[in-house]
């Protein structure tokens, strides 16, 4: 089980959140300033909350013990709105940062399933909003992380490739076994996609959905 | 002419080649992190741009003065004078350039988008790796044009490296204060070629900075 224990307080509001959730997909949605992205910025090392995040059975944070790992430790891989490409670097270089050994066949696969084979060794700068932000969740999954944390993946993809993307996703989430937290304002991905959904409002939870045993109703 | 030429060509190489190791460093360290004496580094840092440079020659000249601990040390090392030699004269150089370097690199560290650097966070990027993968190149433009204009600067000098050096001919003659000379001996057309050849390295020097500084706007680099 993974938990997340955190405050933090902001100009705008104060955000809260106590919930524990499994190796599974959860989708956060929310209205503009709810802390959607806040919460994956807690859980990515990139604020400094109060509380405690335990991930995999491993600490992340413990203000209590003022423990706190540092990004690169915790292995989440992220995907903001902003791609974050490195414009002097191609396509596969961008996939490969951070990489310590590269799994030569893991990446051919992952470039074919998120649809950018074609483009690896094209620069940044002539790729498209859409395919890079596809070239951004290779990145984030080509290390193989401890948890996907994505703010929004498909928010520049067209209808079509949404369909296919949502399915890719679902099946690295169970190949590697690991959470994936994603942000969307899109119900067709809480509804394909999400095991939990998270609904927020004002920096806090609202409520909870668990999809698992509905469908598993429904199937039966 | 030729020779205080070369003098002024070896100085400013030397002083740009130091300034490089010496302001990427330094322009790190006050644009990402906050410390106690910050400021007070910035303004030293700065002062050379306001300081009349014969100010500045003059507490150099001091601080390396045969009696002074710097002088007496360098002495036992090297057994030369650190005052009036080419080595004294890089040394103050280094000080008078110092913004030169380290300001357009600050700018340039600063102008690296956020995300690049979270990103480096989240992708287990170590800080030797965000720095040579992602800052250096993202701030290579504000390296070439810190470069350029140490560079130019560093052969403009004049007041520094009177005082400090002492216009010793072909050991600290630079072609400045060579052309100072000419002038005061009246020797003109070797004043106006020295000059014209001093025009035409600085204006080189800044149209290089302005072509990059046009180029880095154009590809939004570091935007």
């Amino acid at each position: 089980m993974n938990r997340i224990q955190i405050t933090i307080r902001r100009d705008t509001f104060d955000l809260q959140m106590d919930t524990s959730f499994a190796d599974e997909f959860i989708i956060i949605s929310g209205e503009n300033g709810a802390g959607k992205t806040t919460v994956l910025r807690c859980l990515a090392g990139l604020e400094q909350p109060q509380g405690q995040i335990v991930v995999m059975g491993k600490v992340w944070l413990d203000s209590s013990a003022e423990f706190v790992l540092s990004p690169g430790r915790r292995r989440a891989g992220c995907v903001w709105t902003d791609a974050a490409l490195l414009p002097w670097l191609n396509v596969e270089k961008n996939i490969l940062l951070g990489v310590k050994k590269i799994d030569e066949h893991w990446l051919t696969r992952l470039a074919e399933q998120l649809e950018i084979t074609v483009l690896m060794q094209r620069k940044p700068q002539m790729l498209s909003t859409g395919e890079a932000q596809r070239v951004a969740l290779a990145r984030a999954i080509c290390r193989k992380p401890a948890a996907l944390l994505l703010d929004e993946p498909f928010s520049a993809q067209a209808p079509a490739i949404r369909v296919r993307l949502r399915e890719t996703l679902k099946s690295i989430q169970a190949e590697l076994k690991i959470p994936v937290v994603m942000v969307s304002h899109d119900s067709e991905d809480a509804n394909v996609l999400g095991q939990q959904h998270w609904r927020m409002r004002e920096g806090k939870l609202l409520t909870e959905i668990l999809y698992t045993g509905i469908r598993q109703e429904m199937q039966a | 002419m030729l020779e205080a030429l070369m003098i002024s060509l070896q100085l400013a190489l030397v002083t740009t080649a130091i300034l490089l190791l010496l302001a990427l460093p330094l322009a790190y360290l006050l644009t990402f992190k906050s410390f106690k004496g910050r400021t007070v580094l910035e303004v030293i840092i700065a002062l050379p741009l306001v300081l009349p440079p014969t100010v500045l020659g003059y507490y150099v000249l001091m601080m390396i003065a045969p009696d002074s601990t710097t002088g007496r040390i360098w002495q036992s090392v090297f057994d030369s004078s650190l005052a009036f030699s080419f080595s004294g004269m890089v040394f103050a150089s280094v000080l008078y350039s110092l913004p030169f370097a380290v300001q357009p690199m600050q700018q340039a560290l600063r102008a690296i988008p956020h995300s690049w650097l979270e990103m480096a966070q989240t992708q287990g990027l170590n800080l030797k790796q965000t720095l040579l993968d992602v800052m250096l190149p993202a701030a290579k433009d504000g390296v070439l044009v810190a470069a350029a204009l140490s560079f130019a600067h560093t052969m403009g000098e004049f007041g520094v490296v009177l005082m400090v050096g002492g216009s010793i001919p072909g050991e600290t003659k630079v072609a400045s204060i060579a052309l100072f000379e000419m002038v005061e001996m009246q020797q003109q057309s070797e004043a106006w070629m020295l000059a014209l050849i001093l025009l035409a390295v600085s204006f080189v020097m800044l149209s290089v900075v302005y072509t990059i500084n046009r180029q880095s706007l154009n590809m939004g680099v570091g935007k």
